[in-house]
């Protein structure tokens, strides 16, 4: 369980970007942070692995108090997928990237193998194994960051904005990891301005403004919220605008666009 | 980190030093330079050092340059040890670390008050070729990208599990090397990409480009180089002719 107690987090350049914030995540949860930016989302996942300490209140990750805790000993049980993944790459080959992680935690040489084998054909990444992580493209270095993450198991997978130049056969494939991920009891954050890639997996919302959590609930309700979005600064999904129109039409048998929505999937029994 | 590159790194500031010609702030910076170069007692230095402080105290940058010091602390240090071992002269050792420290301060004045955009003015007319105006004036400029990248580079390493200050010194250099490649490789992707920008926005294509800005000295910024380049006189004057050449 991942806990928020009252955290404020100031930058050097004086900048509040947390500001008393109290959040719960519970284990196997899947959340996503979503809001402007400059709203907080990143600070806030980087609270998690201790990169950053709060400047007041407490952050605690399983038990662990992040402010007396190391990165590295909290990065075993968090993994986090970098916006950037060119922040991370350096090994000589895909392979050597992946097992990094892996050997700064001392898995067997075995196990090592094994894990790598199992991200990079999660990601079809297998037949670049050999090849440099640099010389990868924009989507394939972001899927490579993701293999590199979930090959030493984390229990709690924090992802940040993972769709960025991602195609949407590539955007598809990752929601279909993040709800496999989150079937088999992993917790999930996903920082996203991508609202029609959340929409789908249907997350716990939190939505942030100027550091602080002003929405908290899930998506199904939230994003009808379009006061509460408009505030953020955040779109509301297309499929939710065309079912509000939709149920706005007359003669239409529904008037809730997530009845509406249950109609259009033929989940509906109208 | 980035305590430490708060003292290299220009941010706006409203105060007369930052308010002045760039060129005059180059004069000035000139100036304590060569008077760092032309002391021969500790006595002398700390003169210098004094009113280079009190400088930093006008152009309201005193923490900053604080930090600067502190940064060239480690490097003067080496400076006297060596010093200390070839000559075994204290006074001479201390002289010359200092010396180190009053010289870095003098161009750290400059350079934490000016902006990318005068150092750019001021090379062009100082009449420095336009692609080395542009490739220096470009490296200032991205010296705070680079601290932030390095910034992002340790927090992703570290999420993977990556200690950097555990080990021998040894491990310690060999644990950065996951920090300067990724480091490197943005920098040389950067530089290109950049490169391919500004030709396609027509860089290169005359020979003397007009400018947006033209600086022109105001009556008070004449006044401050004159009183700058009387004040260094003087200096000199009583450094050589004056002063004892050794107090102790």
């Amino acid at each position: 369980m991942i806990e928020f107690q009252d955290v404020t987090f100031v930058h050097q350049n004086g900048v509040k970007a947390l500001n008393e914030v109290s959040l719960k995540i519970d284990t196997g949860e899947t959340v996503a942070v979503v809001g402007e930016n400059g709203a907080g989302k990143t600070t806030l996942v980087k609270h998690v692995t201790g990169l950053l300490k709060p400047a007041s209140g407490r952050v605690v990750v399983d038990g662990l108090d992040t402010s007396s805790t190391t990165t590295a000993k909290l990065s075993r049980k968090v993994g986090v997928a970098f916006q950037n993944p060119d922040h991370q790459l350096f090994s000589e080959s895909v392979e050597e990237e992946m097992s990094f992680a892996l050997k700064n935690f001392g898995f067997p040489t075995e196990l090592v193998e094994q894990r790598v084998t199992w991200g990079l054909n999660l990601f079809g990444l297998e037949e670049y194994r050999k090849s440099s992580p640099l010389v990868l493209s924009g989507g394939e270095k972001k899927r490579l960051t993701l293999a590199c993450i979930l090959a030493w198991d984390p229990e709690v997978i924090i992802l940040d904005e993972p769709t960025v130049g991602q195609d949407s056969i590539q955007k598809e494939k990752l929601a279909g990891t993040i709800k496999m991920l989150a079937s088999s009891g992993k917790t999930v954050v996903v920082v996203s301005h991508d609202i029609e890639f959340l929409w789908p997996i249907q997350p716990r919302v939190v939505v942030m403004k100027a550091g602080k959590v002003v929405g908290d609930g899930p998506a199904g309700r939230l994003m009808l919220d379009r006061g509460l979005l408009d505030t953020a600064r955040v779109a509301q999904p297309h499929l939710v605008e065309f079912y509000e129109s939709l149920g706005r039409k007359p003669g239409t048998p529904f008037t809730d666009p997530l009845e509406a929505r249950r109609w259009i999937e033929g989940e509906g029994t109208t | 980190m980035m305590w430490l590159s708060g003292g290299f790194i220009f941010r706006r500031g409203t105060s007369v030093y930052h308010r002045l010609d760039p060129r005059v702030k180059l004069l000035i910076s000139i100036l304590m330079f060569t008077t760092t170069l032309l002391v021969r007692t500790l006595y002398e230095l700390a003169a210098v050092l004094t009113f280079m402080i009190v400088v930093a105290a006008v152009a309201t940058v005193l923490h900053r340059v604080g930090r600067t010091m502190a940064f060239t602390a480690l490097f003067s240090g080496f400076i006297f040890v060596v010093n200390f071992v070839f000559t075994r002269n204290l006074e001479t050792s201390i002289l010359y670390a200092a010396r180190f420290v009053a010289i870095v301060v003098s161009t750290s004045l400059f350079f934490i008050t000016t902006s990318p955009d005068e150092l750019e003015q001021v090379m062009k007319t100082l009449r420095f070729p336009r692609d080395v105006v542009f490739a220096f004036v470009t490296a200032v400029r991205f010296i705070p990208v680079m601290f932030l990248d390095t910034i992002q580079i340790m927090d992703a390493q570290k999420s993977r599990g990556l200690e950097l200050e555990q080990g021998n010194l040894l491990k310690r250099v060999r644990n950065m090397i996951p920090i300067l490649i990724p480091l490197v490789v943005n920098s040389v992707v950067r530089s290109g990409e950049l490169a391919e920008a500004m030709e396609s926005r027509a860089y290169g294509s005359v020979p003397r480009p007009t400018s947006l800005v033209e600086y022109r000295a105001s009556a008070k910024d004449t006044a401050v180089a004159c009183a700058a380049v009387l004040l260094f006189a003087v200096t000199a004057y009583s450094f050589y002719f004056v002063l004892p050449a050794k107090i102790l």
